[in-house]
């Protein structure tokens, strides 16, 4: 049954990501300027113009540029950055796995704060605790990652004269390296999602917390902590699981901002630039990519909802 | 329950701690054994990526700062903004019309190849062909023909006289490059194989360029560094913690950062005088900027000095359309008629042209810059004090540059770069027929002065001329010039032997560690 529903889920991509080719290309024609201008800027005379369009296929009618892209995505083959040269998929790919590292490593953070910040303002509901909680997260969702990633560069290295090692290397390259470079724009990412989690966590735990079946399970004399973590929390995941499936869907598009003020080369870098500088292909096939993730990501919390309460089933 | 917690915390706070000082434990390593030898990498942090590395093909400075280590061409600028020979050891000219160069012997190509006349004549045809789509195509279109004559000599024949020819040759884009490679690899966007000082040898997008010394550089002893590495840093903030705390050794860094870092003991601040201008420019084709009264108007409005001060942070010199660091061509412009603030005058000015209540219109700049934009908010303060209501557009950098060049805009506030020679300045974007006139400016007097300049080999005479052209358009006011900025470089005290100059801002030829 579940596969039934997953092979329906994946054949349901083919018309979203064709909706977000086409969707994504017409803005990209659009938008005012064009490859050819931005790269020769003030040395543009007509002629060279006229010949970087030809080059790129520009000068084509649209509907014959749109067909020559898809041909070549739906053949494996991304094409090349009108800007530099580089071929687009394994680009995206290689900019791909830091940006899902950096996403992996933020929501840990974030889980471990949220989750037991969460359940324990739960518990002491009404208290100092809880209030405190409740303060720390509504900082967490309010205070802007780029403040606090300036902020934090800035405090490290004036006063602890710290500043992360400059250019990005693999986790398997050097792993030690590799996360010195990420735990800040990690911390950032993390405790900025922590807010969110937490406060859902905590009204989640908190409603579960009141119901029959709990009492119930109380009155039959079970302990607190199975009571929380078998009972409580598994039930109050659904609604996390949704907010979280979201967070980490967005941060896998690139987290555009931290990535920058971080120097991190993700996805979200590579977008931005491409976009300014209107890389066609680059922008195009990466929005395509990003999309697939998302719709991934969706399909896999649908997946786990089932996981986690029996009762949902997907006929 | 409590304890538990306590532990995790505490266990995060240790994987931060061990994160963070893991690089301390390595670099008093490396420290120990800089003493008595430093090893000679320098790390450089630069604000954008390069946009490619094909030297004929890409004109966008994140680019050329790293390709001039790696090419070499004929000739160069030196601190003065003298041409003296690179690759060519001597040159004459035996008539108007024909330039003969006697290369320097025994220069290799990274690939081990010796360079040779027919490399020069390779370039300079691919250039020239239409199909590379060359920017400085349009510098070189008076070639006629390119021989090599022997293995060390080149000549050039002109179609016809032609001043601006030497300089153009110093053109960071003018450079050797290597036919094998080209055919080879397509282009040279990805690679880079030339004959200068450095050898290219990766590219990681986004995050680092590597350049390695070339150990058959043929100036002895040359370069000193053993290795190069440019670091993408978007962000200044990150750049500024990154020179403090050492993970990098040189940065541009921004006038305002520049007096912050000063204080610094570690690093010294190097500044030079760019050769970029900040302008604003006028549609002459739209009312009401088609009456020349009213543009001198708003040039009589407009405070320079102030944009200096406030824009630039007082390091910014008054410039004309030839900014002042090309100093033999540049004429001294705080004399001018037009550059003297006076309201009144352009009151009446604005009477005359039929506007006595002022008008109102629109500035366009790129949000991408911030220099820009603040200069627009000086001019819509400035101006209102005659009557002229400006509204500021802010735009995003592709959407100014289709605007700039469609000509979308009544008035645009950028920069330019002055070139290498005084032609480019004004041939160029004013002639009525320049590549990069978007202004619809035409002025029969001026088109006949830029003319002849670029046909006129005597010096003196020729800077005559351009001293005309200048002060004819500091009268016609198509542009208003504003200011020319210096620019800052941030040096680690361990970094010897650096001085920027106008035409060469990261020279790192001669720099050592130590």
């Amino acid at each position: 049954m579940m596969y039934a529903y997953i092979t329906r889920r994946l054949l349901m991509l083919i018309p979203v990501l064709f909706g977000v080719s086409i969707f994504i290309f017409v803005m990209m024609r659009v938008v005012p300027g064009d490859v050819a201008m931005t790269i020769l800027g003030t040395d543009a005379t007509p002629e060279s113009l006229a010949q970087l369009r030809k080059e790129f296929g520009l000068n084509l009618p649209l509907h014959q540029q749109y067909l020559n892209w898809m041909g070549g995505v739906l053949s494996g083959d991304f094409g090349e950055s009108m800007r530099s040269g580089q071929a687009v998929l394994p680009d995206i790919l290689s900019r791909f796995t830091i940006t899902f590292e950096l996403t992996l490593l933020s929501a840990l953070i974030s889980w471990i704060i949220a989750i037991p910040m969460g359940i324990i303002a739960a518990i002491r509901h009404n208290t100092k605790t809880d209030f405190s909680v409740r303060m720390v997260s509504l900082l967490g969702v309010s205070v802007p990652n780029f403040a606090m990633a300036t902020v934090l560069i800035l405090v490290l290295a004036l006063f602890f004269s710290y500043s992360p090692p400059v250019g990005y290397i693999g986790f398997f390259e050097d792993p030690l390296r590799n996360l010195q470079i990420l735990i800040l724009p990690s911390l950032v990412l993390g405790t900025g999602m922590a807010g969110a989690v937490m406060r859902m966590t905590r009204s989640s735990v908190l409603e579960i917390l009141r119901q029959d079946f709990i009492r119930t399970i109380r009155a039959k004399g079970a302990r607190e902590r199975v009571i929380i973590f078998d009972h409580a929390l598994r039930n109050a995941m659904i609604p996390i699981l949704t907010i979280i499936g979201m967070q980490v869907g967005t941060l896998l598009g690139g987290a555009v901002i931290i990535e920058q003020i971080f120097s991190l080369p993700g996805l979200g870098q590579l977008v931005l630039t491409a976009i300014t500088q209107r890389d066609f292909t680059v922008v195009q096939g990466s929005v395509l990519f990003i999309a697939f993730v998302f719709v991934m990501i969706n399909l896999l919390v649908d997946v786990l909802y089932s996981y986690l309460d029996p009762r949902i089933n997907y006929k | 329950m409590k304890k538990f917690w306590v532990l995790v915390l505490l266990s995060c706070i240790a994987i931060f701690t061990v994160a963070c000082s893991g690089k301390d434990t390595k670099t008093e390593g490396e420290a120990g054994e800089k003493k008595p030898n430093a090893e000679q990498t320098l790390k450089i942090a630069n604000d954008q990526e390069p946009a490619g590395l094909d030297p004929h093909k890409t004109p966008a400075a994140s680019s050329v700062r790293i390709y001039s280590q790696v090419y070499e061409g004929l000739l160069t600028f030196d601190k003065d903004m003298k041409i003296v020979g690179q690759l060519a050891e001597k040159w004459e000219q035996p008539d108007d019309l024909t330039y003969v160069f006697n290369l320097v012997k025994g220069v290799k190509f990274h690939n081990g190849r010796e360079m040779t006349a027919e490399d020069v004549k390779y370039s300079f045809e691919r250039i020239l062909d239409e199909k590379t789509a060359s920017h400085i195509k349009s510098y070189f279109a008076n070639i006629d023909s390119v021989e090599a004559v022997d293995p060390t000599t080149v000549k050039f024949t002109l179609a016809k006289p032609d001043a601006t020819f030497l300089a153009n040759l110093t053109h960071s884009s003018a450079v050797v490059v290597a036919k094998e490679v080209v055919e080879e690899k397509g282009d040279l966007q990805q690679t880079a194989v030339g004959t200068g000082p450095f050898k290219f040898e990766k590219w990681v997008p986004d995050n680092s360029v590597t350049l390695t010394k070339n150990p058959d550089y043929y100036i002895k002893d040359t370069p000193k560094l053993d290795k190069v590495v440019y670091y993408t840093m978007k962000e200044e903030s990150a750049r500024l913690s990154a020179i403090r705390t050492g993970e990098i050794d040189f940065t541009t860094v921004s006038a305002k950062s520049a007096e912050l870092l000063g204080k610094s003991k570690d690093l010294t601040i190097k500044p030079y005088q760019s050769l970029e201008y900040s302008y604003v420019g006028f549609n002459v084709n739209n009312k009401p900027l088609n009456d020349e009264k009213v543009r001198q108007a708003l040039s009589l409005a407009t405070d320079r000095q102030s944009i200096a001060d406030i824009v630039w942070n007082g390091d910014a010199v008054i410039s004309g359309p030839v900014a002042p660091s090309m100093s033999d061509w540049a004429i001294d412009v705080t004399k001018e008629e037009f550059y003297q603030k006076d309201q009144d005058k352009a009151k009446t000015l604005l009477a005359e042209a039929g506007y006595p209540d002022g008008f109102e219109i629109v500035i366009t700049t790129a949000s991408t810059y911030p220099d820009m934009v603040d200069t627009a908010q000086l001019l819509q303060q400035q101006w209102k004090e005659i009557g002229v209501k400006a509204t500021i557009k802010q735009i995003e950098w592709g959407d100014y540059i289709d605007t700039w060049s469609n000509k979308k805009a009544d008035i645009l506030i950028g920069r330019n770069g002055s070139g290498t020679d005084p032609d480019r300045a004004l041939n160029y974007f004013f002639h009525s027929t320049g590549s990069a006139n978007v202004w619809n400016f035409a002025d029969k007097n001026f088109d006949s002065i830029v003319e002849k300049g670029k046909q006129t080999i005597d010096t003196g005479e020729r800077k005559q001329l351009y001293t005309q052209a200048q002060k004819e358009l500091l009268n016609l006011s198509p542009n208003l010039f504003l200011v020319s900025p210096m620019n800052f470089v941030a040096v680690r005290n361990n970094v010897e032997g650096f001085t920027p100059y106008p035409h060469n801002a990261q020279n790192i030829i001669g720099v050592s560690i130590k």
